[in-house]
């Protein structure tokens, strides 16, 4: 057996077309194949040979190293039915096997070019309509198809989360380009359909609909009962899902008529009833999982040829000639017609350009608009803003009664709600708790359930509603309850919300602004998982922005710099609310109010690049920190002044991605000693590392650079955390370290 | 691949009859016979006749009911002759064009595609159910290299709703009509052709001045010729459509195979769309190149004026590594990417 088998399937096809027979009948042009069906089966049959056709010219561009890409749709063909069934305003979010489904997509799109677009991206041509050249990947902002990569079923959440967010949105008065009967498709493998991800997108869906709530969405398991090498045990699938209370289950199997006639099925039922479907619809997989895949590693010879006679082209070619739908003749010359244009097509797709500077590579990944930031924040129309606050301006309170970080995040949101018509707010306790730490709390009674809502206890859904309402034009605002809880779903953000831009050459976007509240400092409440001081894992996302604000003031302000950035740059921004300073009242000594501060009303805003600067008439030493780190620096600096006459300016970074270099470089330059507090662990990749690694790159400094850390542990519980956990002490022993130190002063 | 060079046919649009089109039929064949009885039995003058004409009498030669027919079995006679000699592998046409690649493509037949171009030029020659005839302007798109100038785009854009000038100057109707790559066509009534002329900043471009008023033109391919358009579909109810025997590309881009095509969707098309909505010439000839990828472009006659159309269409797709007019004229020299077959 040789092992290209590309040839060998093709030939198979020439002569089972060459071997047919003409029909005794033929149905008349234009008719469908069967009565009362909408099939048009010579359309669908272009659709599919076409998408054979490039799965094709993919490995031949291969042969001479043209190409970059060879993971195909052959043997998955029969998803074209699938295509030419749903219509342009059903947002598609499609796994990699999606040729044909596209090609009978763009069928319905006049002016499209399927076949060329798909060859620009095979050979990763900055041409390439989807992505610019950045991945071969199914997307078209034309036909609502966002692009991701789907390799591991992490599309899912966001296709529920679209789907949950169509009814709202539309009431809301966002995207109404989508007609009220819109509905969702995923698609994904057998193999997929175990990933943790899939089961929640599916499992959301579901909860949904047992809720009442709409959540229109046709889930399609393409089953090839292969997972690269693996296969799927028999029956898995419909084991799986077949009987799952709150999600029709629909098989498509056997000839092309049946799989249309069931695929109509389930998108009426999901289109009706506004309810989820699982159509599972019987595949193969020809030619392995992609070029480089040496399918005789673990398929004897006998299975391979096996396989290949299931081809569904072979199989849809005798039925097209069985119920006169074609000739044999008119399906050879579909095919070489195809074959012939694609090949010539994809010699000319090979010459065009491809993206050579980092700049053009990562322009639409985070796009820097600070002009129409500033514009957005100054233009925003306001609102009467006194019954918000049943008739007391949180900026007319002061103390004893100012705000603290919690009061002023509450006002925030609050200001954000009424001002933005399209920021949705929600997660876990968010809506009648009113967010375990109150933050939200009232904020559902104010602003209506359909906008601030409790979600089920999945941080992957939850990020997967966010996904979805963004890609619809809402602006979600999240919120994740613990920072340790993040990392069970951190790929929704790092695969998937933060790369939505980048994949799609900026076509798509999906702001938001996802509150996470976390680090440390409990006083001894919760251990590791209600006290993570881990934030190399978001750092290191890119494109990201990380805002970690310390006191209710900067908050506030901070807060509406990520709505404006959100909106005006399509960014995915973390808002990291430190859990310690939520109600904490003050700064030196109990009952001194210190970290009480007054309400900042709207406009007044910061954005990235902005950082705090205290005591900044002080030169001994630079402290740099942020969050929790803040407070404790100045309590420092205060132990400093007061007990060694050593006046240490402290500078609060604010946003730790990107972190603000500038602001950063000219205040250690111009005092010469650093100190960075970071509270997070030494390990971590994190702040501290960044910070030095920067000024000892970019800036003049000619005094001691040194820094205090987390230790790198998990964090206990009880009174053990102040064994790994940065304290004044530490900061203040650091601090005379530096300012005794000679090094690298100048005599 | 098979080794035949894959032909793209390309049939050019009413203006195309010039002077020195003149004496290109054959009186002698026969779909010219078979024309000249049935317009001889309408009382109009044959198609012999006027291209036997001494003298190219624009008057004349540029109705509708001249123009139209002589254009189109011109162009006919051309894909027939173009077909023994290449691989027509796919077909556009600019507006009119659309109606002989349906001729060309056996879509229709020839008698019922006669039917079609006699019976629309005829009804062109009314007046618009508003008063006055209505009619065409061309202006420029593109600098010298053929490259886009989004100053031209601009103006072009808002000529439209009547903001080019310096001043606002609604009156009339105008919509847009085709886009040409290089060139964009506006349809109006007659004042909306007026306050273009009048609006539209005037500039010189490849030896011609701009707007330009395209002669005895009406506004195809906007809502101005709707009633055309439903005209045609009550006179030519009884003429057979087919599915195309090459495919054929629309002006909105939508390519017709030889087999999945609807014949009666491709009825609906011709007698609706077509006439009434902006003809997206650039577009189908962006899809023929990428979807159909064309070793060569075969551009009948009658005329080459649309042969620097085609010439645009390569450079805006960057096609065969054609980024200029510059690249474009440089390969004509060497080895020729588009055939002109008119006169």
């Amino acid at each position: 057996m040789t092992f290209d088998r590309v040839p060998i399937v093709e030939s198979a096809l020439d002569a089972t077309l060459a071997a047919l027979r003409d029909p005794d009948r033929l149905l008349p042009h234009g008719a469908p194949m069967t009565p009362g069906s909408t099939l048009s089966a010579t359309a669908a049959v272009e659709d599919q040979v076409l998408s054979r056709a490039l799965d094709v010219a993919a490995r031949e561009l291969k042969k001479t190293n043209r190409s970059f890409y060879t993971i195909g749709s052959a043997g998955h063909e029969d998803n074209a039915v699938i295509g030419a069934q749903l219509r342009l305003s059903d947002p598609a979010f499609l796994h990699y096997r999606s040729g044909a489904f596209m090609m009978a997509r763009a069928r319905q799109l006049p002016g499209s070019t399927p076949a060329f677009d798909t060859l620009l991206g095979i050979v990763a041509s900055a041409e390439d309509p989807t992505s610019g050249g950045r991945h071969k990947v199914w997307g078209s902002r034309a036909m609502w198809v966002p692009p991701q990569t789907s390799t591991i079923a992490s599309h899912l959440p966001k296709a529920t989360g679209t789907a949950f967010s169509l009814g709202r949105a539309r009431r809301m008065g966002v995207s109404a380009e989508l007609p009220a009967d819109a509905i969702v498709v995923a698609s994904f493998g057998d193999a997929s359909a175990n990933h943790a991800t899939a089961l929640a997108g599916i499992n959301t869906a579901r909860y949904a609909a047992r809720l009442g709530l709409p959540c229109p969405i046709l889930f399609v398991c393409e089953d090839n009962g292969t997972g690269i090498s693996v296969p799927t045990p028999a029956g898995w699938i419909v084991d799986t899902f077949g009987a799952l209370p709150h999600l029709a289950y629909v098989r498509a199997a056997g000839e092309l008529d049946e799989v249309w006639a069931a695929t109509a099925s389930a998108i009426g039922h999901v289109r009706r009833t506004r309810q989820p479907a699982f159509l599972h619809l019987a595949t193969i997989r020809l030619w392995g999982h992609a070029g480089s895949d040496a399918e005789l590693a673990y398929r004897t010879p006998n299975e391979i040829a096996a396989v290949e006679a299931r081809d569904p082209l072979l199989k849809n070619a005798r039925r097209l000639v069985a119920l006169g739908a074609a000739t044999p003749a008119e399906l050879i010359a579909i095919v070489r017609d195809t074959r012939d244009r694609v090949m010539r097509a994809a010699e000319e797709a090979a010459q065009r350009p491809r993206l050579t500077t980092t700049a053009e590579v990562v322009a639409p990944l985070a796009p820097h608009r600070p002009a129409a930031v500033a514009a957005r924040l100054r233009t925003t129309p306001p609102v009467d803003r006194t019954g918000l606050f049943d008739g007391q301006l949180p900026e007319s309170l002061r103390a004893p009664t100012a705000r603290t970080l919690a009061g002023c995040i509450n006002a925030a949101l609050a200001d954000e709600l009424a001002r933005r018509p399209e920021l949705l707010l929600f997660g876990e306790d968010v809506g009648r708790k009113g967010g375990v730490y109150n933050v939200t709390n009232g904020l559902q009674r104010r602003f209506g359930a359909a906008r601030v809502f409790d979600t089920l206890l999945d941080e992957t859904s939850i990020l997967g509603i966010a996904q979805g309402a963004a890609h619809l034009g809402l602006l979600p605002m999240p919120e994740i309850q613990y920072l340790a809880y993040l990392h069970n779903a951190l790929d929704q953000l790092r695969g998937e919300a933060a790369s939505l831009q980048f994949f799609s050459n900026g076509q798509f976007r999906n702001p938001m602004v996802v509150r996470v509240a976390g680090l440390a400092y409990q006083k001894g409440f919760g251990g590791h998982f209600h006290n993570d001081n881990s934030v190399g894992a978001l750092r290191d996302i890119p494109g990201i922005v990380v805002a970690a604000p310390s006191r209710g003031d900067d908050a506030a302000r901070m807060l509406r710099g990520a709505v404006a950035i959100a909106l005006e740059e399509g960014r995915v921004v973390i808002f990291l609310e430190p859990i310690a300073l939520y109600h904490e009242k003050d700064l030196y000594a109990d009952g001194d109010g210190g970290w009480l501060t007054s309400y900042p009303a709207p406009p007044d805003a910061l954005v990235p690049g902005e950082v705090g600067v205290h005591h900044p008439e002080a030169s001994d030493l630079l402290i740099v920190s942020y969050a929790n780190g803040l407070r404790l620096s100045l309590q420092a600096a205060r132990r400093l002044r007061d007990e060694h006459g050593v006046a240490a300016r402290v500078i609060d970074l604010r946003w730790l991605a990107p972190l603000p270099v500038e602001a950063l470089r000219a205040h250690a330059a111009e005092v010469g000693r650093v100190l960075v507090v970071d509270e997070c662990r030494a390990t971590g990749g994190g702040i501290a590392d960044a910070v030095i690694a920067d000024l000892v790159e970019h800036a003049s400094i000619h005094g001691p650079m040194s820094s205090v850390r987390a230790v790198d542990s998990f964090v206990p519980l009880g009174t053990a955390t102040s064994a790994v956990l940065v304290g004044t002490d530490q900061i203040v022993t650091a601090a005379m370290a530096s300012v005794t130190s000679t090094t690298g002063l100048r005599a | 691949m098979t080794g035949a060079e894959r032909g793209l046919l390309v049939l050019p649009g009413r203006g195309a009859y010039v002077a020195t089109s003149l004496g290109t039929l054959d009186p002698a064949h026969p779909w010219v016979v078979e024309a000249d009885a049935r317009r001889r039995a309408a009382g109009l003058a044959t198609l012999s006749e006027l291209d036997g004409a001494a003298t190219f009498e624009p008057r004349r030669h540029f109705q509708p009911i001249h123009a139209a027919p002589l254009t189109w079995i011109a162009a006919l006679l051309d894909a027939e002759r173009a077909a023994t000699d290449h691989h027509v592998a796919c077909v556009v046409g600019n507006g009119l064009g659309w109606l002989t690649a349906l001729a060309a493509s056996a879509a229709l037949d020839f008698g019922d595609g006669f039917a079609a171009v006699q019976e629309l030029a005829r009804l062109q020659q009314a007046p618009l159910p508003s008063g006055g005839h209505g009619g065409q302007v061309i202006y420029p798109l593109v600098d010298g290299e053929w490259h886009p100038d989004p100053a031209l785009r601009t103006i072009a854009d808002a000529a439209i709703t009547g903001d080019a000038g310096a001043a606002s100057d609604r009156a009339g109707v105008v919509h847009l009509s085709a886009d040409l790559i290089g060139y964009t066509t506006f349809g109006g009534d007659d004042a909306g052709v007026e306050r273009l002329l009048r609006q539209l900043p005037p500039l010189r471009a490849g030896g011609r001045r701009y707007p330009l008023r395209v002669a005895l033109q009406g506004p195809d391919h906007t809502p101005l010729a709707g009633h055309v358009a439903a005209a045609l579909r009550d006179n030519l109810a009884s003429i057979a459509w087919a599915r195309p025997q090459v495919t054929i590309i629309d002006g909105r881009g939508r390519r017709w195979t030889p087999w999945s095509t609807d014949p009666a969707a491709l009825r609906d098309y011709t007698l609706g769309e077509w006439l009434s909505t902006p003809y997206r010439f650039d577009t189908a000839m962006r899809v023929a190149l990428r979807e159909e990828a064309p070793d060569r472009l075969i551009l009948t006659g009658p005329g080459t004026a649309l042969a620097a159309v085609c010439g645009q269409a390569l450079v805006a797709e960057g096609y065969q590594g054609i980024r200029s007019r510059q690249d474009f004229e440089r390969r004509q020299r060497t080895d020729p990417l588009v055939l002109s077959m008119g006169s």
